[in-house]
This record gives structure tokens, C-alpha cells and sequence, in this order.
């Protein structure tokens, strides 16, 4: 998470916001959290079958529903080109350094 | 003699006369909740370190959704019955108050 800029001095930075782009820490959670979507739909999928207080039933099944909506939404985080949005970064001083210093 | 400070409704959910190991209707949504509850815990950690604004957005939003479902299987569950709540004494609240009533003094704002 980024720390907070004042307004003016973002506009002076070449990457003035985190652009969309899915970083390592992204993936690893938005594959724990399919992860832990996916068990819980199934899970309240099956609970709906066993129980037999039709409103418990109706909860169950309405919250199995809004899970694998969820799931939907953050699987269409992973389908992403990271390397077009990588490619309309430039390239920062550091970045140029690092480079150089790689190349050396 | 009930308890004077109990909040509870009368068990209205089908719940078996005799309990055996079988899950019945209360454990299973019990256990929904208590799904909800993990996820809300797990979902607000990966909010905080989303990287950029749209993924900051949704996984929110996810997770804004999953703590009103978990209100609601609670909310149901207390209809049925299935949750008991019981009052604080008032004494014990006039005592908390007071405890941190004098604390006053501590505050930077006046």
C-alpha cells in the first residue's frame, strides 16, 4: 500500500498512482481468496440440501450464491495483460541504475 | 425462574427432540456464520494490501457484502431462537461510565 502524497506533489512523479497492474502480493491473495470463496459455496451449497427449515435453507443457498459471484469478480482480476501495462510504465531513474549496475 | 437480563426468542427452527451427533439445522447455519466470520477476517488483510484502486475497490466491496451476510444468518438466527443476548446491569454500566467519564482529564482536545 502506497503512503499518502500530497496532491501536488504527485502530479511532479512519473507513476503519479499504482497502475493496474497485479503484483505478486495481489496474486497470492486473490488465490487464497478464490480459494476460500470457492470452499465456501460449495460448502453452503451442500448445507442447503441437508437442512430442513426452508428459511435456513433460502439463507443458506442465497449466501452460496453471493460466494460465487465473489468468485467471478475476483477471477476476472487474474485475467489481465500485465505485460501490456507494464509496458506503459516509464522507466524510473532508479529502475535506469539498476539496470546499468545489472549490465556492468 | 428465567433470567431477568436474557433477550432470547422461543425456539421456533426445526431442531430434532433428541440430539444425536447428526448436524442439525442450527449447526449448520451456525457453521455458515461461522465461514462468513473467516472470510471477513481473511478478505479485510488482503483489502489493506491491494495494490491499485479497482482491486482496492472490489475486494472491498467483497468483503462489505460478506460481513451483511454474516449479519444476516445472525440476524436469522436470533430469530429462531438460536442466539440468546443478555443486558448488562445497570449498575455496571453506571460504573464504567464514570471510570471512563474521569479520564477527561487525558483528552488533548478541549
Amino acid at each position: 500500500m502506497p503512503a499518502t502524497i500530497s496532491s501536488t506533489l504527485q502530479s511532479q512523479v512519473p507513476i503519479p498512482q499504482p497502475p493496474r497492474v497485479i503484483t505478486t502480493k495481489d496474486c497470492s491473495y486473490l488465490k487464497d481468496a478464490l480459494s476460500w470463496e470457492l470452499l465456501a459455496f460449495k460448502k453452503f451449497h451442500f448445507y442447503a440440501q441437508q437442512v430442513t427449515d426452508p428459511e435456513v435453507k433460502q439463507a443458506l443457498e442465497k449466501a452460496g450464491q453471493m460466494h460465487q459471484q465473489h468468485y467471478q469478480k475476483l477471477l476476472a482480476h487474474l485475467q489481465v495483460n500485465n505485460t501490456a501495462a507494464m509496458a506503459t510504465i516509464p522507466q524510473t531513474q532508479m529502475q535506469s541504475q539498476q539496470q546499468q549496475n545489472q549490465a556492468q | 425462574m428465567p433470567n431477568q437480563n436474557q433477550i432470547a426468542n422461543p425456539h421456533t427452527g426445526q431442531l430434532p427432540q433428541v440430539k444425536g451427533p447428526q448436524m442439525n439445522d442450527r449447526d449448520f447455519l451456525n457453521d455458515g456464520l461461522a465461514t462468513c466470520k473467516y472470510l471477513t477476517d481473511s478478505l479485510n488483510v488482503a483489502v489493506r494490501e491491494a495494490s491499485h484502486q479497482q482491486l482496492y475497490a472490489d475486494m472491498l466491496q467483497i468483503l462489505t457484502q460478506t460481513h451483511q451476510s454474516a449479519r444476516e444468518m445472525y440476524d436469522l438466527m436470533f430469530r429462531k431462537g438460536w442466539y440468546k443476548l443478555e443486558a448488562e446491569e445497570q449498575q455496571k454500566l453506571q460504573q464504567a461510565h464514570q471510570q471512563f467519564s474521569g479520564y477527561s482529564t487525558q483528552f488533548p482536545y478541549h
